[in-house]
């Protein structure tokens, strides 16, 4: 009989926490992962940042064994995603961009939940729940059913449940959404000295600037290929650029300032936003049309810039926030 | 050994979801306990009367039980159909609201997954027909503690092969709404049909004897496999059968492994 549970393998733990090679993926049709390669060493941060739609939680639901690649290979902890699943899910604590907590149990009921199917001992199971109820501070509300907890509690139980047996590799799908700062900062320091620790490795998706500035490495995907990959430092070098940011006075002075420099991007609804590299034409631009603007800007290099240069488009644009909302309603709707 | 141990953990931990939410679903709990004294208070006691002896003439029982101790066992098999294919609905909201998910990057097996979860609703399923047991005083059925015991397994294989109908229907309806109206079509007529209401033979009484049900009838009865599992509850229960003995447990035995195994390919395909 073969075991259904193969334990974890023995000897040392690859470098590689996740190799991904030339993967790809398509829904009916219509290309969601274009021959994506990934290497994320141990005990790294790394952070897919692209807007919705870009194929992150695709490339996600793929290296947590839920989708199978149309093409190429992907393995986590050394596992194949594939062809040793049991393995590879041994190895990985999932926090999904919706919620998948049981609101008919308790938080204590949910973790409890956890440890069992991934097979922790009694004492075990009540240390680490106790542990992680404590990270997320919601040891108040361990026998509170979860139907009545907000959103951000929701998050944060997730979070904890994730780390309740001690993954090797942490995937979090757009996670701090709904968290208030200090939650955040507190979550990220434990987090990073997991890392440190424990060679833990996180792979976090977001279309949120703000949350892979700390990153060990970015990696910026758009319509399911990467574009840039490095650390945040080196993206801003490289592909970064100074920006100018103006708001014109009026239409007119708009349509003048596109006609005389096609570069220029539109930047919200009044705003435009010109490459600033060169400091004579900036020069030139700024004497000519002084007059004709109510507000003058410069952007130093920032990832959401990078992505700007590297794409053309704003990370993120109005339809983004209108899916949020979208599925916020949707989620809202759901619970009953 | 160990494997096996944390195999065993995570199968608990599935049944004891399962048990932990039907104990706090009041509309379940209060259809369990309302289904069987309508269906035996008033069906049972309204129709007691009319099931045997003659309103003219000379009376002579051909089979020697009251319209309630026949009712009794089919009203079990009811609440127990009821509650598991009602379990479906697990089912549905696990995949729609994304509890899924969460089970199906543990490392445990699909499989195992599935067992428990059939597992949960059957004993769920079970419970809620020995709700009914309570109630055998009252329709005149004795019980020994050894028939109870029987009536108990055959209960719980029978709860086990419905709830893996439910998760095969589960498979095939999209919507919460789709569902309620889809399984009082799928219960009641498996209900009606399944000699639980009345005997196959309408021959009550020497009078009646000339009397036959339409063959069409006899028929749905027969194909019915519910016929053979109301049929094994009463050879345990009021010690009468329509068919030879072993047919129902063998029907309900047959049940549990067949409607599993297609629950269990559903689920791998999802």
């Amino acid at each position: 009989m073969t075991s259904p549970l193969p334990e974890a393998p023995q000897g040392p733990l690859p470098a590689i926490a996740i190799s991904v090679e030339k993967l790809s993926a398509a829904y009916g049709g219509r290309t969601v992962l274009d021959e994506v390669t990934l290497q994320i060493p141990r005990g790294t941060s790394f952070a897919l940042l692209g807007p919705n739609g870009a194929g992150k939680t695709t490339l996600l639901n793929i290296l947590s064994t839920l989708r199978r690649p149309d093409g190429g290979s992907a393995s986590v902890a050394g596992a194949d995603v594939v062809r040793q699943q049991t393995l590879a899910r041994r190895s990985l604590g999932v926090v999904f961009q919706d919620s998948s907590l049981d609101d008919r149990l308790s938080a204590w009921e949910n973790l409890e939940f956890h440890g069992l199917v991934y097979g922790m001992a009694p004492k075990l199971r009540r240390e680490r729940s106790a542990a992680v109820l404590a990270l997320v501070e919601l040891e108040d509300w361990r026998d509170d059913i979860v139907r009545s907890f907000s959103g951000g509690m929701r998050r944060r139980l997730e979070i904890a449940r994730a780390l309740l047996h001690e993954p090797q590799i942490l995937f979090l799908d757009e996670p701090t959404v709904g968290l208030d700062a200090q939650t955040r900062l507190r979550i990220w320091r434990y987090l990073d000295e997991m890392r440190r620790e424990r060679q833990l490795t996180v792979l976090t998706t977001t279309h949120y600037i703000e949350e892979v500035e700390s990153a060990d490495t970015v990696c910026i995907i758009d319509h399911g290929r990467i574009i840039a990959e490095g650390s945040p430092e080196v993206l801003k070098s490289r592909h970064g650029s100074r920006w100018l940011h103006v708001v014109p006075r009026d239409q007119a002075a708009l349509d003048a300032i596109r006609a005389q420099r096609p570069d220029a991007q539109l930047l919200g609804q009044h705003g435009l936003a010109l490459p600033a590299d060169d400091g004579a034409m900036t020069d030139a631009f700024l004497t000519a049309f002084r007059d004709r603007l109510t507000e003058v800007r410069f952007q130093d290099p920032t990832l959401e810039s990078v992505f700007l240069s590297l794409t053309g488009r704003q990370l993120r644009d109005r339809a983004d926030g209108d899916r949020d909302a979208e599925r916020a309603a949707g989620r809202r709707g759901g619970r009953r | 050994m160990n494997t096996f141990v944390m195999a065993l953990r995570g199968l608990y931990g599935v049944w004891l979801r399962e048990i932990t939410r039907a104990t706090r679903d009041r509309a379940q709990l209060i259809g369990g306990i309302s289904r069987p004294l309508i269906w035996l208070l008033i069906l049972g006691v309204g129709l007691n009367p009319y099931f045997r002896g003659e309103v003219y003439g000379e009376v002579r029982y051909v089979i020697p039980y009251t319209y309630l101790q026949f009712l009794f066992p089919a009203v079990i098999v009811l609440n127990i159909m009821y509650t598991s294919i009602q379990f479906a609905v697990s089912v549905i909201w696990d995949r729609e609201f994304g509890f899924l998910r969460e089970v199906l990057v543990s490392p445990m097996p699909r499989w195992l997954i599935l067992l428990g979860k059939v597992l949960g609703g059957a004993t769920v399923a079970m419970l809620h027909g020995g709700l009914v047991l309570i109630l055998a005083r009252f329709a005149d059925v004795t019980l020994s503690l050894e028939q109870t015991a029987v009536a108990l397994v055959l209960m719980f294989v029978l709860a086990f092969g419905l709830t893996s109908f439910g998760v095969i229907l589960a498979a095939r309806v999209r919507s919460f709404e789709g569902f309620g109206v889809f399984s009082n079509t799928v219960i009641l007529p498996l209900y009606f049909t399944s000699s639980s209401v009345f005997p196959l033979d309408p021959a009550l009484t020497r009078a009646q004897q000339a009397v036959t049900y339409p063959e069409w009838l006899v028929f749905l009865v027969q194909i019915n496999p519910i016929t053979y599992a109301v049929d094994a509850l009463r050879g345990v229960l009021i010690n009468f059968n329509q068919f030879p003995p072993l047919w129902g447990p063998l029907v309900i035995v047959a049940m549990a492994v067949v409607f599993f195994i297609i629950a269990l390919i559903d689920f791998n395909r999802q």
